[in-house]
């Protein structure tokens, strides 16, 4: 499933930049993530605990930093995570792009490709669009929080 | 199979002391016809079962207040063959008689789906146009919710984790009042609807205006909705078709849908839009 998101934050692009090509810190503002550590230079193992009412999943998985182009202020990563007790999978790509708005002001585009496979599939297909929209709001926030102080 | 715990208390009380004591990893169990699948999948994963199979007393269907209170345990099958709410409430028999197979409704109880809070359910949307308040309870005592204030998010509702949904209250209808609910299946006639709609409609002395509507939406959302705003376009008007097709218009700025196989987001809203108008003369008849 295919879909893309945007969301303004009012940080200029060279410090939102820096910010995001930083995987641990990145993590730690997105919703759910428990850990992160750093196996080599593009690659990065986690855990990640997502709730969609009576259903925990716990995933853990390794994302994986595929392009990191400054120029042309495009970054994309690869994560694939499996939960330990339910038959499933998560299988994803994301580019982020940085779009300058004003001195203060960045437009980040999210572009994301994602599979759930077996029976957390069958159930989570629906409702991903409508949780990521809620976790790219959360994760906007907790980045406006730590740049600016806010 | 992961191990749990397994209770049968035997009654309310001994319910909301197990709830208290299992805190988060319990799970109430009544017909299991939602949650066993759950747990084979694996997606649940409970350390305590609380069976409600010895608890007694909570599945009366009876008259109260001139309305109707239906037991947190009476199954859906109790409730489709009730002749109180045949004879009442005709459309909620109905309601109920739409719900999957007959094995289910035997089995899937009234408090149990509505706490399972899958916004493709066919009770809520006329429990919520009827106006129905449920009751929980936990060990610090009861509370009356309005069901339209219930649902929260996709599987999720406003119920805590220590209460139980012990009654369903469904007030008298106003003279003058027909209701209905339909639902659209692409499918088999036991699959949940793509869109379903459910309206109850109360005319003036004249039997000409509209003097109240509720009208409620299922599978068009993360949970059921109400349709407030093609509500407003009602109330108050002539009976009219064109009054119809605006709340119709209306309906489809309210929801909000989720992809599924059984429709897309894109398909639903136009689907949505339509049931206000097939309900018109459900009711009219």
């Amino acid at each position: 499933m295919k879909f893309s998101q945007t969301a303004q934050i009012p940080v200029a692009r060279e410090p939102l930049w820096n910010f995001l090509m930083d995987v641990p810190k990145v993590a730690k503002s997105l919703p759910g993530v428990e850990s992160v550590s750093k196996i080599d230079d593009t690659t990065y193992e986690g855990a990640l605990a997502v709730r969609v009412g009576p259903i925990k999943l716990n995933l853990q998985g390794k994302i994986i930093l595929e392009e990191q182009n400054k120029d042309a202020w495009r970054a994309a990563l690869r994560a694939e995570a499996k939960d330990r007790m339910a038959a499933g999978a998560v299988n994803g790509k994301t580019s982020m792009t940085l779009k300058e708005l004003g001195a203060n002001e960045t437009e980040l585009l999210v572009e994301t490709d994602v599979n759930i496979l077996g029976k957390i599939g069958e159930f989570g297909q629906p409702i991903i669009r409508k949780k990521a929209d809620a976790m790219l709001k959360e994760f906007v926030e907790n980045i406006k929080k730590q740049l600016t102080g806010k | 199979m992961i191990p749990f715990e397994y209770r049968t208390p035997k009654n309310l009380k001994e319910v909301n002391a197990t709830l208290q004591e299992f805190g988060s990893d319990a799970k109430l169990i009544a017909g299991g016809t939602a949650l066993v699948i759950m747990m084979k999948q694996r997606l649940v994963r409970p350390s305590c079962l609380v069976s409600l199979r010895s608890v007694r007393g909570l599945n009366a269907i009876e008259l109260k207040n001139g309305g109707i209170s239906i037991g947190g345990l009476a199954t859906h099958r109790e409730v489709e063959g009730s002749s109180l709410i045949r004879r009442r409430l005709p459309m909620l028999a109905e309601t109920y008689h739409h719900v999957a197979t007959l094995r289910i409704r035997n089995m899937a109880t009234v408090g149990g789906g509505l706490a399972h809070a899958d916004p493709n359910q066919d009770p809520p949307p006329s429990l919520i146009a009827l106006s129905a308040t449920i009751k929980a309870t936990s060990v610090n005592g009861s509370r009356m919710i309005p069901l339209d204030e219930f649902f929260k998010d996709y599987y999720e509702s406003v119920l805590a984790q220590d209460e139980i949904i012990t009654e369903v209250m469904v007030p008298k209808l106003a003279p003058n009042t027909g209701a209905a609910y339909i639902k659209f299946l692409p499918r088999t006639a036991d699959d949940y609807a793509t869109v379903s709609a459910a309206a109850v409609l109360t005319l003036d002395k004249t039997k000409k205006t509209i003097a109240d509507v509720r009208i409620a939406l299922g599978s068009v959302g993360v949970t059921p909705i109400r349709a407030t705003a093609a509500e407003a376009v009602l109330r108050g008007q002539p009976l009219k078709a064109d009054g119809f097709a605006e709340a119709g218009e209306k309906a489809k700025e309210a929801v909000d849908p989720v992809s599924d196989f059984r429709g897309s987001a894109a398909y639903r809203p136009s689907r949505a839009g339509k049931s206000p108008g097939g309900h018109s003369s459900a009711i009219e008849s």
